[in-house]
């Protein structure tokens, strides 16, 4: 009966009533949203370093180096010495090496020089290996393997000729023409940076920049063309980080010291899953902020919720005369209010899940293109559905101020009618 | 207070009020005072001066009473303390045979909705429901009520149809219109019916003509008039309008309180 009242109520105020539904709506899509992105984010980070105990490149911080080198964000400053991999990879304690080189690109995606190892024994989410949906591993000095992403949004398939360019800005101004590489093969989909990678043989990097940095008027790329030209012999190679699988797990921190403590050039090997709480610990703040903002957001679609109640109350004054004039209690006047703020805040949570899932659903290719991690609309979890029903507690408490006011009127007022 | 077990209902049937459900009346029901007040004294809390200061006030059943006084005479407050929304600070407020003061806050709640029906001066229909719905809101309030309302009628819908039918506003074009677009007198005749349905031994107008021209007036009252006498209402009629006086049985008036 009370209920029926509060529901015919609001439509009366449809206006007001579907302003005050939509603000927290968006602010519950946005609560949810934010913790969906950092959760589907910090898997998605965690999945591409599995597998692999130790990352290795030149002295630098373990959060910098477990970004560019697995991540693909940032750029190596220094690089390492061929025979210092060499070196590191002939440890009785080490199973396999994954040397990694970085610093070309293609139209926008990074070119990964590597060997045949990284099919062999890259993991990601959770112990899976690489799977080709098209062609095969490159076996020469020409052959290129895509990711998903690069075949998706380059619309390659196996055949098509690649140029790479030097750097990795989106603006490509020196081109390495006299070296193009062939598609080969198509990785299957991991939702880690190998879906946006273009693999190619290390020695196929070396021919490139042997070659020079094509016919560039550009002094610098010229000298570095020709700084590349003497480094074109294998064992004067360089490279920017390399992976490491252990036989035994247990000697990674062995492995680790003597690795940062290697002689030959200052190296800085990391362990990926130590490091990655580290760098989330650094996001942790940006994620608490972020989470804190959407929280306030939420606060701010209850305020106005109880705003437009508290507005109304005053108008309502007679309203409520006439309700106790028919037998309406106080306490069912109070039940009004409060029933009234539930029902919007429900209506705004439900609303903002729906929000939510149809943004997810359209935007998932999109985030997936951008940021690298898949993002799906999902049925919600335990934790969202708590979170759904705080905002409605919320909304409740909230809404006892303008009910617990209407009470107050409703027995000071009593049957006369204030107009 | 006894519970009717059969029905599960509250029902009164403390000293002279009839036992809900029973057919038949008692000669002393049908006796006892519909109102009975005496020695009121109201004031509002920290205020030195009251409001309503020694009213008695006598109803009989079946009686159409006038009350009047000039604005600011405290009627307001008088009908608020009748209906039991105000307590008074002394003398007693019987209605029905029934103390009000003796009641519970929920329970006189309970006593209004059962057995009184109110017209306010103006502004009587909640915006947000409709014509019947109005008519009909008390019934939602009070099982007694209800069940008085499905005792002729199917529904409480069609009672409240046949009521306004009664009320010359049975006119489906103007059941469909939403009450704000409704003209004062059709409001006022609206509240009528509200006040009616389920047939409470007591309607209070209070002031329930001021805002109506004086022919329509005299119509409204026959109305009420003719309705309050099919179910068996006693009508307390507050009013500064003496002019509509000689209309009712009789006459009390409400003096102001002395400076």
């Amino acid at each position: 009966m009370i209920l029926t009242l509060a529901a015919k109520s609001l439509r009366n105020r449809r206006l007001t009533a579907t302003l005050t539904v939509l603000s927290i709506a968006l602010a519950v899509a946005l609560l949810l949203g934010v913790e969906r992105i950092r959760n589907a984010s910090r898997e998605a980070f965690a999945s591409t370093v599995s597998g692999t105990d130790l990352v290795v490149g030149a002295r630098t911080s373990p959060a910098h180096l477990l970004l560019f080198a697995v991540f693909h964000i940032g750029n190596p400053n220094n690089n390492v010495r061929w025979d210092s991999f060499r070196a590191v990879a002939a440890r009785p304690d080490v199973a396999w090496t994954i040397p990694l080189s970085l610093g070309d690109s293609h139209r926008g995606f990074r070119v990964l020089g590597t060997s045949g190892d990284y099919f062999d024994h890259l993991r990601y989410a959770r112990d899976r290996a690489l799977v080709f949906a098209q062609g095969t591993r490159f076996d020469d000095a020409h052959g290129a393997v895509i990711g998903a992403d690069v075949a998706q949004s380059l619309h390659y398939a196996p055949g098509q000729q690649i140029v790479l360019a030097h750097g990795t800005g989106e603006v490509e101004t020196s081109l390495h023409k006299e070296h193009p590489f062939r598609v080969v093969g198509i990785l299957e989909r991991t939702g880690t940076p190998v879906d946006r990678t273009i693999h190619v043989a290390l020695e196929g990097l070396d021919l490139v920049h042997a070659d020079g940095g094509g016919a560039s008027p550009d002094p610098l790329a010229a000298a570095l063309a020709a700084r590349a030209a003497r480094t074109a012999d294998p064992h004067e190679r360089t490279i920017s980080a390399f992976l490491i699988g252990l036989k035994a797990r247990g000697s990674a921190l062995s492995v680790q010291r003597a690795v940062n403590e290697y002689a030959g050039e200052p190296l800085t090997a990391i362990l990926p899953g130590v490091t990655l709480l580290e760098v989330w610990e650094i996001a942790g703040v940006a994620e608490r902020a972020l989470r804190a903002v959407s929280i306030l957001v939420v606060a701010v679609g209850l305020a106005g919720m109880l705003v437009a109640l508290l507005t109304s109350l005053n108008e309502r004054r007679r309203e409520m005369a006439v309700l106790r004039s028919v037998g309406a209690r106080p306490a069912q006047i109070f039940v009004l209010i409060l029933g009234e703020a539930m029902l919007l805040a429900s209506a705004g949570v439900v609303l903002g899940l729906v929000v939510l899932e149809v943004a997810l659903g359209a935007g998932a290719p999109s985030v997936q293109a951008h940021l690298g991690f898949a993002i799906d609309a999902t049925w919600p979890t335990r934790e969202e559905f708590s979170v759904m029903l705080l905002v409605i507690v919320a909304a409740g408490l909230a809404s006892v101020w303008p009910a617990w006011r209407s009470y107050q009127f409703s027995l000071i007022d009593g049957m006369t009618l204030r107009v | 207070m006894v519970r009717d077990g059969a029905s599960g209902m509250r029902a009164v049937a403390q000293g002279t009020v009839r036992p809900e459900g029973a057919a038949a009346e008692t000669p002393a029901a049908r006796a006892a005072p519909v109102v009975d007040l005496t020695g009121v004294v109201f004031s509002w809390p920290g205020a030195a001066r009251p409001v309503v200061s020694a009213a008695s006030l006598r109803l009989v059943r079946g009686e159409r009473v006038f009350m009047s006084g000039p604005s600011g005479s405290g009627k307001s407050t008088l009908l608020s303390v009748l209906t039991g929304v105000l307590a008074p600070r002394a003398g007693k407020v019987r209605v029905l045979g029934t103390d009000l003061a003796a009641l519970r806050g929920a329970a006189r709640d309970r006593f209004r909705a059962d057995h009184i029906g109110y017209i306010f001066q103006m502004f009587n229909l909640i915006p947000y429901l409709s014509v019947l719905e109005n008519v009909c809101l008390p019934c939602g309030f009070s099982s007694v009520r209800r069940r008085r309302a499905l005792r002729a009628t199917p529904s409480v819908e069609a009672e409240a149809r046949r009521l306004l039918e009664h009320l010359d506003m049975g006119d489906a074009a103007v059941l469909r219109r939403p009450v704000t677009e409704l003209s004062v007198g059709q409001q006022q005749r609206v509240a009528a019916a509200r006040a009616l349905i389920g047939a409470p031994e007591l309607v209070i107008a209070d002031e329930p003509t001021s805002a109506l021209d004086a022919d329509r007036r005299t119509a409204f009252l026959e109305l009420l008039f003719r309705e309050c006498a099919r179910e068996g209402a006693t009508l307390l009629f507050a009013s500064h309008d003496v002019a509509l006086a000689p209309l009712f049985d009789r006459k009390v008036d409400i003096a102001p309180v002395a400076a």
